[in-house]
C-alpha cells in the first residue's frame, strides 16, 4: 500500500490539475499534491529503514537503494514546485502551455520516475524509463518556439533509439538467465536474478553483450559523452523548473537503472568488465564536457554540460568500485542534484530579469540582482567542488578511491577536468557578475518562496559539506549494501 | 502432428527471407506511403512467426502477443501514419541523401554484415541463425533509414523498423518475454508514435517544413 500510494498520488494529481481552469487553483492543487507526495515518500523511506525491503505484489519493490533515490526525488520535487510558483508568472497562455498543463505534465513525469524506482522487474524498469522520455518530451517542447520544438524532437528520437538498445541488452540478460535454468516467468525479477547471478557466469559472453547494450542505452539517457547530443538542447529549451528536474532527477534515475544492471553483471562475471566500461564512459564524459564548457555562450547550456561532467564523475566513482568509490558516487548524485537545482533556479531568475541567457549580454548582475547573484556564486563554488560544500567531500572520496586503487591516469584526468571546469565557470561568471549596473528590461521581484528555495539548497550543501548527518549516512550505507 | 510442427518450423525459417525482402524494398522506396505499407507487411510476417510459434508451443500468451502485433503494428500504427500524411498534405518524397541504387547496395551490405555478426552467437547458443541475422539486420536497417532519410516521418518509420528488430531478437532467442512486459512495451511504442506524430505537426507549424536536416539551430 505504501508503494502504491507513491504512484497513485502523482497520477491522480496529473488528472485533477488538468480540470482546474484557473491558474491559482491549479497552483493550489499542485502544491497540496506535491506535499502529499513528499509525505508519502517520507513514509516509504521510514518503513524501508525499519523493515529493510518493501514488496507489493510481483511488480513493485523498494530496498535501500530505492529509498536513497526516493529521498532525492522528494527533495528536488518540493524545491521545484516551490520555485515554480514564482516562475509561472511568465508562462504565456497558449493552447497546451498554461499552468495546468505544466503541472499536469510535471506530475505525469514524476509518476513515471517513481515507477522506475519502484519496479521490481528489469523489463518493467525498461518500460518505465522509456515512459519518462515520453512524459518529459512534451515538457521540453513546452514553449512551442522553434528551439523548443527542435529540442523536444531531438530528445524524443535520440532517447527512444538509445533506450531501444537497452531493451536489446535486457533481452540478452533474460536469455542468459533462461539458459541458466531460471524460470522464464520470473527471469527478469531483480531479486531472482540477484540470487541466480553467480550461476549466470557460464553464459559470460551473453552477459557482456547485455551490459554493453544496456550501458549504451541507459547511458544515452544519463548523457554519457558520445550519446549526449540531446542533453544540452533539452536542458536549455525546457522551462527552468523542468531543466532542474531533468538534471537533478531524470539523470539520476537513468543512473539508477544502470546501477542495477552493473550489480548483476558484477555478481555474474566479476566487476572487471562492467567497471572498465563505466570508467571509459566516465572519463570521456568529464574531459569532453569540461572542454565544451569553456566555449559555451548560453547559461543553461553551460549548466547542462556541467551535468554531463558530473554524471561522468559519478560513473567514475561506480567504476572504481569498492566501498569508498561507491559511497562517493552515491553521495555525489545527491550533492550534485542539490547544487545543480540551485544553479538552474538562479538561471531562471536571470532569464526573467534580463530576458536572455546569452552570457555575453548579461553584466552587472551583482549590483542589479544581489540575491540571485549570491545564489549563483554559492552554486558555482559548490559545483566546482570547493569546501565547505558537499560536492567537495564526494569528489574527494572518488579521487581518494582512484589513488588507492592506483588508477593514476583516471585521477589525473579527473583533476585536470575539474580545474578546466573551475576556470571555465570563473571566466563566464566573473563577466556576468561584475561590471556596471545596467538597466534591466523587466524587473520581477523575488518571492519569499524563491528565497526559501535558494536558502534550503545552500543550507543543505553546507551541512553535507561539514558533517553528513547520521540518519542520512545510515541510508547511504543501506543503499551500498544492495549494490555489493 | 509431427508434420504440422515441421511446417511451422519451415515457415519460421523462411520468414527471415521475407523480412530481408521488405528491407531491400524499403531501401529502394521513394514514397513515404510505400514505406508505411512495407512496415505493415513486415509486422504481418512477424505476426505469422508468432502464430506459428504459438501453434507449435501451445501457449496462450503467444496468441495474445500475435493479436497485439496485428492490432498495433499491422493496423493501428500504419493507419495513424497514413492519417498524419493525409492531414499534413506534405509531399510523398522520402528525401533520401543516398540514391536508390546506393541505398539498396548499403542495405545488402548491412544484411551480409548481420550474418557475420551473429554467427558466433548462433553456434554457441544453438539458435536459428537466419532469424537472428534478420533481427540484427532490422536493427541496422532501422538506424540506416533514420540517418539517411531527411523527412521526420521517415525517422519514425526507421525507429519502428529498429523496434521490430528487437522484437524479432526476443522472439528467436527466448520465444518472447513474459506477457506483461510485452504488453508494456507495446503500450510504450504506441504512445511513442503518438507523441512523435504530435511533434511532426508542431515541426510543420513552427518551421513550415518537415525536413529534419534543416533543424540545426541548436548545435554544440
Amino acid at each position: 500500500m505504501t508503494l502504491v500510494l507513491l504512484l497513485l498520488v502523482p497520477f491522480l494529481a496529473a488528472l485533477i490539475v488538468l480540470t482546474c481552469k484557473q491558474s491559482t487553483r491549479a497552483v493550489c492543487v499542485a502544491m497540496s499534491a506535491g506535499a502529499l507526495e513528499v509525505i508519502a515518500i517520507a513514509n516509504a523511506v521510514w518503513r524501508i529503514r525499519s523493515n529493510g525491503v518493501l514488496q507489493s505484489g510481483r511488480y513493485l519493490r523498494a530496498d535501500g537503494l530505492t529509498a536513497f533515490f526516493l529521498l532525492n526525488v522528494g527533495l528536488i520535487l518540493s524545491l521545484v514546485l516551490a520555485y515554480s510558483i514564482g516562475y509561472l508568472r511568465h508562462i504565456p497562455a497558449g493552447r497546451f502551455s498554461s499552468p495546468r498543463w505544466f503541472y499536469s505534465l510535471t506530475f505525469l513525469f514524476v509518476f513515471t520516475i517513481m515507477a522506475v524506482y519502484l519496479s521490481a522487474n528489469l523489463g518493467m524498469l525498461w518500460i518505465c524509463v522509456e515512459s519518462t522520455t515520453l512524459a518529459s518530451a512534451l515538457l521540453v517542447g513546452f514553449y512551442n518556439t522553434k528551439g523548443a520544438v527542435e529540442a523536444g524532437w531531438k530528445y524524443l528520437v535520440v532517447c527512444t533509439v538509445g533506450i531501444a538498445f537497452a531493451l536489446f541488452g535486457t533481452i540478452a540478460l533474460y536469455l542468459a538467465a533462461v539458459r541458466s535454468g531460471v524460470n522464464p516467468e520470473s527471469a527478469l525479477d531483480w531479486a531472482v536474478l540477484m540470487n541466480a547471478a553467480p550461476s549466470l557466469g557460464a553464459t559470460g559472453n551473453l552477459i557482456k553483450l547485455s551490459f554493453v547494450f544496456v550501458a549504451v542505452g541507459y547511458g544515452t539517457k544519463i548523457g554519457f559523452v558520445p550519446m549526449h547530443s540531446w542533453l544540452p538542447d533539452a536542458h536549455a529549451e525546457a522551462p527552468t523548473p523542468i531543466s532542474a528536474m531533468l538534471s537533478a532527477v531524470l539523470l539520476n534515475c537513468a543512473m539508477y537503472a544502470l546501477l542495477r544492471f552493473d550489480t548483476i553483471t558484477s555478481h555474474a562475471i566479476g566487476s572487471e568488465f562492467s567497471h572498465t566500461l563505466l570508467l571509459i564512459f566516465g572519463t570521456l564524459s568529464i574531459t569532453v564536457a569540461a572542454l565544451l564548457m569553456v566555449v559555451q555562450r548560453d547559461l543553461k547550456r553551460l549548466l547542462a554540460y556541467s551535468s554531463i561532467e558530473h554524471m561522468g564523475i559519478i560513473a567514475i566513482g561506480v567504476g572504481l568500485g569498492g566501498p569508498l568509490g561507491l559511497f562517493g558516487a552515491l553521495l555525489h548524485t545527491f550533492n550534485h542534484s542539490v547544487a545543480k537545482s540551485l544553479m538552474f533556479f538562479t538561471a531562471g531568475n536571470v532569464r526573467e530579469n534580463f530576458g536572455t541567457l546569452r552570457m555575453r549580454r548579461i553584466q552587472g548582475m551583482a549590483r542589479s540582482m544581489p540575491w540571485t547573484s549570491a545564489g549563483l556564486v554559492v552554486g558555482s563554488l559548490a559545483i566546482v567542488g570547493m569546501p565547505p560544500f558537499g560536492l567537495f567531500i564526494s569528489e574527494f572520496m572518488i579521487l581518494t578511491a582512484a589513488f588507492s586503487a592506483s588508477r593514476y591516469l583516471i585521477a589525473i584526468l579527473l583533476m585536470v577536468s575539474l580545474s578546466i571546469v573551475f576556470g571555465a565557470l570563473l571566466h563566464h561568471f566573473q563577466r556576468m557578475l561584475a561590471g556596471k549596473r545596467v538597466d534591466v528590461p523587466v524587473k520581477l521581484k523575488l518571492l519569499p518562496s524563491d528565497f526559501a528555495v535558494m536558502g534550503v539548497c545552500t543550507m543543505l550543501l553546507i551541512v553535507l559539506g561539514v558533517h553528513i548527518p547520521g540518519a542520512f549516512a545510515n541510508l547511504l550505507q543501506r543503499a551500498l549494501v544492495v549494490l555489493q | 502432428m509431427g508434420l504440422i510442427e515441421l511446417a511451422a518450423a519451415k515457415a519460421l525459417a523462411s520468414s527471415a527471407v521475407f523480412l530481408f525482402i521488405t528491407l531491400l524494398m524499403m531501401a529502394s522506396a521513394k514514397r513515404i506511403s510505400t514505406c508505411i505499407v512495407l512496415f505493415s507487411i513486415q509486422s504481418a510476417i512477424m505476426a505469422a512467426e508468432i502464430l506459428a510459434m504459438a501453434y507449435a508451443g501451445k501457449s496462450v500468451g503467444a496468441y495474445i502477443v500475435a493479436a497485439l502485433v496485428i492490432a498495433v503494428k499491422v493496423v493501428a500504427i500504419p493507419y495513424a501514419l497514413f492519417r498524419i500524411m493525409k492531414d499534413l498534405k506534405a509531399s510523398q518524397d522520402v528525401a533520401s541523401s543516398t540514391t536508390g541504387a546506393q541505398s539498396v547496395f548499403m542495405m545488402a551490405g548491412l544484411i551480409l554484415l548481420s550474418f557475420f555478426a551473429v554467427a558466433p552467437y548462433a553456434k554457441t547458443l544453438r539458435l536459428d541463425e537466419d532469424l537472428l541475422a534478420a533481427a540484427v539486420a532490422l536493427l541496422l536497417a532501422g538506424a540506416f533509414l533514420m540517418v539517411s532519410r531527411k523527412k521526420a516521418l521517415m525517422q519514425v518509420i526507421g525507429l519502428l523498423v529498429l523496434e521490430n528488430g528487437i522484437f524479432v531478437a526476443a522472439l528467436t532467442t527466448t520465444y518472447g518475454m513474459p506477457l506483461v512486459i510485452e504488453i508494456g512495451i507495446f503500450f510504450d511504442l504506441l504512445m511513442g508514435v503518438f507523441l512523435m506524430g504530435l511533434f511532426v505537426f508542431r515541426i510543420r507549424d513552427t518551421f513550415e517544413h518537415l525536413d529534419v536536416s534543416k533543424l540545426r539551430r541548436l548545435r554544440g
